[in-house]
């Protein structure tokens, strides 16, 4: 195997574990204070995508002339907070009256949400169910190391996406708010009557884990060049794999989870070059695996029940 | 048995007679559900031996374990609320129950011959307790009150004919006058079945003064003492752990 | 059969109720459909109104052997009714090994508590099973549909220890992940004919070719009367064996399981025994729905068997009621036809239904037609 190859391998992987890796963070998020799984949140990226999109077409025909940067952020910015509003009126509307509702019910009705996302926009956005030109924003710089190309958006986009996931986690683990949402997710009851706010803790904490699903929208229509209405469903239950085998809760878990799905799909290629189709039969298949050895994830501890 | 750090059994030697009703008391996080679960197989002890009738028990299945003849109910009651009365006491009977594809779902005929006999025998037992359920015995358990549920539960645990029977607090969310009554039943129940031994759980001395014929007192998961009622109500150890200890005016 | 009187009772519910259908499906242009959807949701909402539902929950269930005979002799009078109409026998047929499929889930989910979100990819396996064995083989096709249940048992065996050994969200994640790499190794495998699939053979049965019309006395029928009444066979077998296992121990004690693993455990019933026994026999039941189903349509590929079929199948159990059977059934029949009559809203329909499906879980999250509480002979006390 030439080793160009092998590095070109690594840097897609690189790439797809930071935007599963975003994903994850959000499911294990939601799971932590709610105990729900969020399945519209991949459909959430593809919002997310889209908004972007509308944000710098909305860009160009006010002011042509803004320079790239400005417009970058602006998207960026612009593309997060809608999908932020968005995440908080779900969790609003849909969420929180399933509170106490069966996991299942939860889950199916999640997925049904997703299904009206990804609907929506097929249906009502200009010529939606093709693909879309997602617009370069970032500059094309490369450097070529052998048979391996290196591109700077790449980079860019990777310690962005790292950055993100960095304050996250310092924001969870290190400030008061992040330790009014970690109480919540030990125990919501205790929680309020130590005089948190559940219902603003729960909505800041869609509010984030939106977000950051947003930006893997961004970084996946940049890193693509095009988006689809279709975006959301593998990138929801690869996300939700990856908070799964990391272990649900634990946001630590996700990303490692978020990378290991993603060099699962990279090893898949390069075992099986025949058919780069059976990387996902492959990844699932591991996945599978993994949750006999680890029934639980593999960052999680073991809780045993009270009787 | 320890949970990672924590010792929450130690040292506790612990023996029943048939026949026997045994109180089990002590302050609360002494040990005393914990040692319930360990002997019904819910956690695997992390060092000891259980022995039950000779056999050594020591980290069978809950399954093996109420297969040997041994039962109980739950502290916080552990009903299937959304089934009625007459499943959840079947519930308790399985283990003589042919539970194959052709005698359930073939064979209907002969189903529905076990199934009057099964009613018929939860209908004795329910009688026993309380008689005003027998004509709601296809009504969920969801409707019924504290005591009933409580009743529901001991008759789930009795109709497979037990050896030995854990009554984790029967008590718990009753009122004095209806723990009385049920404790008259349970005494009634007893007096026809001699050779059932019941270990009970219970905070009330006055209860365990009535039924028991033997108590052991738990604390930090070790036994203090055990014995008849009045030795252990004698016993300063008891009061101590019970009351904190008396400060002497030698002391001060 | 208590009385006569009740007898003309029911058999007047029954006559109205497909009486109603026989017009429903018969309905050609959008207008009239929509006015029968209103008449039918009128009609349901003056009976609720009325107070005479728990009137006719009484009926029914006291005279439950009736009621379902009528059931029957109802449906096969719709059949005749469109013996000539290949599009809407086809609707039906698919309605029934839909049913009888989502049965099958019934059992893992409702009774046992297994959760399954590869329902599709096991009807799939059926349905491929079948193809393979009718096209290599001249295996008969009776053994044919046993083979695609038995094969997908035991395939779904494969994902048994990680089912078991994983709760909650964790098995959830199992069977999803079945579910993607099924619908992807179908794509992609050559031997099973990729995204275009394989084509069937026509079934054939006691010298029976299912694929030539049906002729009766000179007069032809559609062929797909003769699936009809195969499928219709299968699912009222279905039934019986889903409601016998609900009225058994087994099914008790599947319910133990279901809803207290630990004080199932503390009486004796083993978990793992019961979410096996669940786990296979459902997957048996949707595999031989599969197999028939992909006989209906004489051929089958990849996008029949996604991972939205799965859910269309949980939320069909949703919205009937878990652990409902008459539910499902009712459900079924919705989900299947309202799409497919309402052409003008083609487009639309997986924003409508899923949307639907969204509010019915917030607002009746226990379905349709709520689960009774059990009984263990038809027509007993309660």
């Amino acid at each position: 195997m030439d080793i160009s190859l092998l590095l070109q391998f690594f840097i897609n992987g690189c790439m797809l574990g930071m935007m599963y890796a975003l994903v994850a963070v959000g499911f294990t998020l939601f799971f932590g204070v709610l105990d729900v799984i969020v399945f519209s949140h991949g459909d959430s990226v593809m919002v997310g995508a889209f908004a972007g999109l509308s944000f710098y077409l909305l860009c160009m025909y006010l002011s042509p002339g803004m320079p790239v940067w400005l417009v970058t952020l602006f998207v960026s910015f612009a593309g997060m907070a809608f999908v932020a509003g968005f995440g908080m009126l779900v969790s609003r509307f849909v969420i929180m009256p399933l509170r106490s509702a069966p996991a299942l019910n939860t889950l199916l009705a999640t997925m049904m949400l997703g299904t009206v996302m990804r609907e929506a926009v097929r249906l009502f956005f200009p010529d939606g169910s093709n693909p879309k030109p997602f617009p370069r924003l970032l500059p094309d710089w490369s450097w070529k190391f052998g048979g391996a190309l290196l591109r700077f958006d790449n980079i860019a986009l990777f310690i962005a996406g790292g950055l993100l996931i960095v304050g996250v986690a310092l924001l969870i683990n290190h400030t008061r708010l992040g330790m009014a949402i970690r109480a919540v997710a030990q125990d919501a009851e205790a929680a309020q009557i130590m005089g948190v706010d559940f219902p603003f803790i729960v909505l800041l904490t869609f509010a984030i884990g939106s977000a950051v699903a947003a930006f893997a929208g961004l970084m996946n229509g940049l890193y693509y060049n095009e988006i689809n209405f279709n975006l959301g469903l593998l990138l929801g239950v690869i996300g939700f794999s990856s908070a799964v085998i990391g272990g649900l809760g634990n946001i630590y878990g996700a990303i490692l989870g978020g990378f290991v799905f993603a060099f699962l799909q990279v090893f898949g290629t390069v075992a099986m070059p025949f058919s780069s189709a059976y990387k996902d039969v492959f990844a699932f298949g591991v996945v599978i695996v993994l949750m006999a050895i680890f029934p639980t994830g593999i960052l999680s501890e073991r809780q045993s029940q009270r009787v | 048995m320890r949970f990672g750090g924590l010792t929450a059994l130690d040292r506790l030697d612990l023996d029943i007679d048939e026949g026997d009703i045994l109180g089990l008391v002590g302050p609360n996080g002494s040990g005393k559900t914990t040692f319930f679960n360990v002997v019904t197989g819910i956690y695997r002890p992390t060092g000891g031996q259980v022995v039950f009738d000779g056999w050594d028990i020591t980290g069978f299945s809950p399954q093996a374990i109420f297969e040997a003849g041994i039962s109980r109910t739950f502290q916080r009651s552990r009903l299937c609320l959304e089934l009625s009365i007459f499943d959840n006491i079947m519930l308790g009977n399985f283990k003589t129950r042919d539970l194959g594809i052709c005698g359930n779902i073939f064979r209907r005929r002969a189903f529905h011959k076990t199934c009057a006999e099964e009613i018929e025998k939860a209908v004795e037992l329910i009688r026993l307790l309380n008689p005003a359920l027998v004509g709601s015995i296809h009504r969920p358990v969801a409707d019924l009150s504290m005591i009933d549920r409580r009743r529901i539960e001991i008759c789930r645990a009795l109709i497979g004919k037990p050896k030995l029977l854990f009554l984790d607090e029967p008590s718990a969310g009753m009122t004095h006058d209806e723990t009385n009554q049920l404790m008259d039943e349970i005494l009634s129940m007893k007096s026809d079945e001699r050779r059932l031994t019941i270990v009970l759980i219970e905070h009330e001395m006055g209860i365990i003064g009535k039924v028991t014929t033997r108590c052991a007192v738990l604390n930090f998961g070790e036994k203090l003492c055990d014995g008849t009622y009045r030795s252990i109500v004698g016993n300063p150890l008891v009061q101590e752990a019970y009351l904190g200890r008396e400060v002497t005016e030698d002391e001060v | 059969m208590r009385n006569t009187k009740d007898f003309f009772r029911c058999a007047g519910l029954a006559l109205a109720l497909f009486a109603y259908l026989t017009l429903f499906f018969g309905a050609e242009d959008e207008w009239s459909i929509a006015a029968y959807v209103l008449l039918g949701v009128g009609g349901v909402i003056a009976l609720v109104s009325f107070g005479a539902l728990p009137a006719i929950e009484r009926l029914i269930q006291a005279n439950e052997r009736a009621c379902q005979a009528l059931m029957i002799a109802g449906t096969l009078g719709i059949i005749a009714v469109f013996r000539e109409d290949h599009y809407t026998l086809f609707l039906l047929g698919t309605i029934f090994v839909y049913s009888a499929a989502v049965l099958g889930i019934n059992v893992q989910l409702g009774y046992a508590g297994v959760i399954n979100f590869s329902g599709a990819s096991f009807f799939g396996i059926g349905g491929y099973t079948a193809a393979v064995f009718l096209q290599n083989t001249p295996a008969p096709p009776l053994l044919t549909l046993l083979l695609g249940g038995i094969f997908s048992a035991v395939i779904g065996s494969i994902l048994l220890f990680p089912v078991l050994r994983t709760s909650g969200h964790y098995s959830a994640l199992v069977t999803m992940a079945f579910a993607l790499l099924l619908k992807v190794f179908l794509e992609v495998s050559e031997w099973l004919g990729g995204p275009q699939g394989l084509a069937l053979p026509s079934l054939k049965f006691l010298g029976i070719d299912f694929a030539e019309d049906l002729v009766i006395m000179g007069n032809e029928y559609s062929f797909y009367v003769k699936y009809d009444l195969a499928c219709l066979l299968l699912l009222i077998m279905t039934f019986t064996f889903a409601q016998r296992i609900e009225r058994s121990w087994m099914g008790l004690a599947m319910d133990a399981v279901r809803i207290d693993e630990t004080a199932a455990a503390c009486f004796g019933i083993s978990v793992t025994r019961w979410k096996i026994t669940a786990f296979t026999m459902g997957n048996f039941v949707i595999g031989v729905a599969g197999a028939l189903y992909s006989m209906m349509l004489s051929y089958i590929n990849p996008s029949n068997f996604t991972f939205s079929d799965s859910l269309l199948f949980l939320s069909i159990l949703l919205l009937g009621g878990i652990g409902s059977l008459w539910g499902v059934i009712a459900a079924t029949a919705f989900m299947v036809v309202i799409p497919e009559k309402f052409q003008i809203i083609q487009e639309y329909r997986y924003l409508i239904y899923s949307a639907m499906v969204l509010m019915m879980i917030v607002f009746r999250p226990s379905g349709l037609l709520p689960r009774k509480p059990r009984r263990y002979i038809a027509g007993g006390p309660l």
